[in-house]
């Protein structure tokens, strides 16, 4: 996985005013988490009933201006880790579950797809709520949801101290290549002293910054309103609207079955 | 070894959640008491750390899990065991949220198998006795490799158990513990090497950095008081997290598959046997061919809807002002 410390996704996301903006942050958290909790409930062999549940980001990504192709894209670099959990399914079950034009097909395999379908959409669904809102976003939210101020300040920090670590990384690299000669090869030895002196240099600007703030009147905790941006003022209307009816709909997926409703007649 | 959410089910997930936010309430009071100047930038920087050594990752074959150091001894052997916690809980809040790096649902067992079981375990059972007051690299590095290998080793044992808890995978347990413990152990043995050359380091170059006796006999004093009134709190979180999980699963089992519910609403129970296929020797798991395509075409039709009423509203709610400078643009 490419990792970049400056993501936009680290910071108050990447999307322009969108159909969501006005849902308050802790209600799109809210239903965000309730949607994977129903989702993964669903039993692994109702194949049928988990493919419902892909309504949630195909509907979510547009509303936010996401392009769902781009969602989907980036959830599959996940996929690797997820085709090893299920590899062994069809194995270990062999029990036959489906019969699609007198080829059978065994639990193990549905379980397989099963597996792949659920880790897919659960990643897609925190794609959409972190692209929307930002990490800085989902932070305040998980805030004012009642999580300690310790910790969300610690969140922001980590966020941002990422950026701090990887420049000193970079000086440390240039320093090494322009002292080097074109060596590229050092012992294992020396490797615990570079790790070492990159921990050394990022705690010593850490603690410069962390001066220079605690003189700017911080006492160790973020304000809850730190860089607080659109929809996180106060909790209106349309966001209990949203929650009720992503309530409703994950509701009726899951306790009823959408497929025969829509299909009884094949 | 980040459990995704294809991993864990629902009871397994929420009894975890609770014991992991119970952590988090006291990790939370005792890193607010801790009065050391130092230790917000601290963790900041060392989660940044921790969150960069966890990218390198060792895909371990046929269990759907990977290894990678986790980084809790080295946090907790510099800034104690509680703020170790958090810092190692925020690296997994960002892994998870932001590169899809395990799941939403199963963080509580992510947070119990990498952060509790290395510096709520590892570290004050392991690594304390054995590095004692000492700074010497030899005994630094013995502390690191064993208090690394029991947490890597204990981390993947209930990575084990709490996939088998969850029934997702038909992979018996034997095996899985066969392919998960002996790829820790390996794991665990290069985390503690990488862990003592870098606490080596440290002590020469910064020793105050590395945790003093008095700030962890001042951490375990305060903790003292506290912990009289925590306890009832962790046991309060624990009783509730068991019953939840029992509940939840008697619950479940209880409960009709929407497939099942809907036949015997439409059909009546006396029919069931006649609309299941001769072929199916698992009726209970019986899924409809033609209402998983249904149901994806249905999506389908869905995303390219709500795509199509998106970009319609838009066009039609856009600023006056856009519609103006392209009619000065022709001109």
């Amino acid at each position: 996985m490419s990792i970049r410390f400056d993501s936009p996704l680290l910071g108050d996301g990447t999307t322009s005013p969108n159909h969501l903006s006005d849902i308050d942050s802790r209600a799109l958290l809210l239903v965000t988490v309730g949607y994977i909790v129903v989702m993964l409930s669903v039993p692994v062999l109702n194949l049928g009933m988990l493919i419902w549940f892909a309504a949630y980001p195909v509907v979510m990504a547009p509303l936010s201006h996401l392009s769902y192709g781009r969602i989907f894209g980036r959830s599959l670099i996940t996929l690797p880790f997820i085709l090893l959990i299920g590899a062994m399914n069809p194995l270990f079950d062999q029990r036959v579950a489906m019969n699609i034009g007198g080829i059978e097909v065994s639990a193990g395999w549905i379980s397989f797809i099963s597996i792949i379908v659920r880790g897919l959409l659960s990643v897609q669904a925190a794609l959409i709520l972190i692209s929307d809102r930002g990490f800085n976003g989902v932070c305040r939210a998980m805030g004012r949801l009642g999580l300690p101020s310790v910790l969300v300040t610690q969140l922001m920090m980590v966020s941002r101290y990422m950026q701090t670590l990887g420049e000193e990384a970079l000086t440390m690299n240039r320093a090494r290549r322009s002292r080097g000669y074109g060596r590229r090869n050092y012992p294992v030895k020396e490797w615990g002293r570079f790790i070492g002196q990159l921990l050394i240099r990022s705690v010593e600007r850490g603690e410069r910054i962390n001066r220079a703030m605690v003189a700017r009147g911080f006492n160790g905790t973020l304000p809850r309103n730190f860089g607080r941006v659109r929809s996180e003022h106060s909790w209106e209307t349309n966001s209990t609207v949203f929650m009720l009816i992503w309530g409703v709909v994950l509701f009726c997926m899951r306790y009823f079955d959408v497929s025969a409703i829509f299909f009884s007649g094949y | 070894m980040h459990m995704a959410d294809a991993l864990v089910s629902p009871p397994v997930a929420i009894a975890s959640g609770v014991v992991a936010a119970a952590l988090l309430a006291v990790a939370s009071r005792q890193v607010r008491k801790d009065t050391r100047p130092s230790l917000i930038p601290l963790m900041g920087v060392l989660g940044a750390f921790v969150f960069a050594a966890q990218m390198i990752n060792f895909s371990i074959p046929g269990t759907g899990s990977s290894g990678h150091i986790i980084g809790g001894v080295l946090v907790a052997a510099l800034v104690g065991p509680w703020a170790a916690f958090l810092t190692i809980c925020s690296v997994l809040i960002i892994q998870c949220l932001v590169f899809a790096d395990g799941g939403m649902l199963a963080l509580g067992c992510n947070m119990i198998n990498m952060a509790a079981v290395s510096t709520l375990l590892a570290y004050p059972f392991i690594y304390k006795p054995i590095a004692r007051k000492s700074t010497k690299p030899w005994r630094l590095m013995l502390a690191s490799v064993a208090a690394c290998m029991v947490a890597l080793e204990v981390g993947a044992f209930l990575v084990t158990v709490e996939t088998e808890a969850s029934g997702i995978t038909a992979l018996p347990m034997s095996t899985f513990l066969l392919f998960m413990l002996p790829i820790h152990l390996v794991i665990g043995l290069g985390e503690g090497l990488a862990t003592g050359a870098v606490l080596s380091f440290v002590a020469a170059s910064r020793p105050d950095l590395l945790i003093s006796d008095k700030d962890y006999v001042g951490n375990l004093k305060s903790g003292k008081q506290a912990k009289k009134r925590l306890w009832p709190v962790l046991a309060a979180f624990c009783v509730v997290a068991i019953i939840l999980g029992i509940s939840y699963t008697w619950i479940a089992s209880g409960d009709p598959d929407g497939l099942e519910w809907s036949i015997a609403r439409v059909a009546g129970d006396a029919e069931m046997g006649s609309i299941t296929p001769p072929t199916a020797i698992m009726p209970e798991y019986q899924n409809s061919f033609s209402g998983i395509v249904g149901a994806t075409m249905v999506i389908i039709l869905l995303w390219a809807l709500t795509s199509l009423i998106v970009r319609h509203n838009d066009r039609r709610h856009r600023p006056a002002t856009q519609k103006i400078v392209v009619k000065n643009d022709k001109h």
